[in-house]
């Protein structure tokens, strides 16, 4: 049975199962607070399932249950934004932005995964999806897919994505992580 | 990703393995909570219409403790356009649902698209917000001047001030919508040459 002849239930029930996890990082990227990250992840879930009534398999499984979490995640986004006044910036202007946590000390003290979601919370949201499209081992053409941004654009992301990690990362990962 | 630096590597594992909260999702399960998730959107979307119930309660109070017609024709405007403007706002604002084809759209065309939506609310904020409270107000106002019993000392100054003030709130609204509505534009403008080559 292909993925477009499975029902619609099938196909949610093998997306939850398959990219859970995944969604549960996406979910951590786009809401700092637990609570409405609770609400963000099952309002993805709960997005995710009615959207399957229109999955037509044009796309694979993975790209069509990106773009709908990453889309109602964004939608969350724009609506908190109206209520808090928080500025996003692109991956270009937060290079030039000094990180606070860089000394040792801090290396010591905070964890990688916590200053990874520190650095992804101040992205716009095309910046956020290319960093976490990355982080989840995406190569160009899936993210371009993903998206909707030129390859060109999606290649000059990524090798911005990956010199501010290299730079803001480059003591290494801490032990026991 | 070939020829992959070996710290980035290393992050993006740290990323990938990192502890959820292994928040498991039946089927059941999601149908059970789509139905609570839209009980809570109704509420939230009741709760963004109670000012609108305060504006309904207060004039419809009004026009029932005059014997002013014109008062009365002035509340029922305001009422009116009051509800005018929360249809709007429900039917174009920000109640609206998460649409069920959002896998269809990549995300630059769903960020677009929502952003001309924005755009195109704030820019037409005249038409929808300040238009269908300005006949309310305008009779309101003649009502209030054609009611002054004589004894306010320098009514007309009052009057004419208030009416200066009302019109300086009006251009301000006008005013910082179009410069949202420009704001928004450049970030159409922004995802237009992002997606450019793509097509």
């Amino acid at each position: 049975m292909t993925a477009c002849e499975s029902s619609p239930d099938d196909l949610y029930a093998e997306a939850a199962a398959v990219y859970g996890a995944a969604l549960e990082r996406l979910a951590r990227a786009y809401e700092i607070d637990p609570e409405s990250r609770r609400d963000l992840l099952q309002e993805i879930h709960i997005a995710l399932w009615r959207s399957f009534a229109g999955f037509d398999g044009r796309c694979s499984l993975r790209t069509w249950v990106y773009r709908v979490a990453h889309n109602a995640a964004a939608s969350h986004v724009t609506r908190q934004r109206r209520t808090k006044a928080e500025t996003l910036v692109g991956l270009d202007e937060l290079a030039d932005i000094a990180d606070q946590s860089d000394s040792e000390s801090d290396a010591d003290r905070r964890h990688l995964v916590e200053r990874l979601l520190e650095l992804i919370h101040r992205l716009k949201p095309l910046d956020r999806q290319v960093m976490l499209a990355y982080l989840e081992g995406m190569d160009a053409a899936s993210i371009a897919e993903i998206t909707g941004i030129s390859s060109r654009n999606v290649a000059t992301k990524i090798h911005r994505t990956k010199l501010l990690l290299a730079r803001r990362f480059q003591e290494g990962v801490p032990d026991g992580e | 990703m070939a020829n992959e630096p070996a710290r980035n590597q290393d992050v993006r594992d740290v990323w990938q393995n990192q502890r959820g909260e292994e928040v498991q999702m039946s089927v059941d399960a999601i149908r059970l909570k789509a139905g609570k998730y839209r009980s809570k959107i109704a509420w939230r979307n009741v709760r963004e219409y109670i000012g609108v119930l305060f504006v309904v309660g207060f004039f419809g109070l009004q026009s029932t403790h005059t014997t002013d017609l014109l008062m009365r024709v002035g509340s029922g405007l305001i009422i009116a356009g009051s509800i005018y403007i929360a249809w709007h706002l429900y039917a174009k604002g920000s109640g609206r649902r998460l649409p069920g084809t959002l896998g269809l759209s990549s995300s630059i065309e769903f960020h677009r698209e929502e952003l001309v939506r924005q755009r195109d609310l704030v820019r037409s904020v005249p038409r929808w917000y300040l238009g269908p409270m300005i006949p309310g107000l305008v009779v309101l106002m003649v009502a209030v001047g054609r009611a002054n019993p004589g004894h306010v000392k320098h009514f007309g100054w009052i009057f004419g001030s208030y009416c200066v003030f009302m019109a300086l709130v009006f251009a301000g609204v006008w005013w910082m919508n179009t410069r949202a509505a420009r704001k928004i534009q450049k970030r159409i403008d922004e995802l237009d040459r992002l997606r450019g080559e793509a097509e």
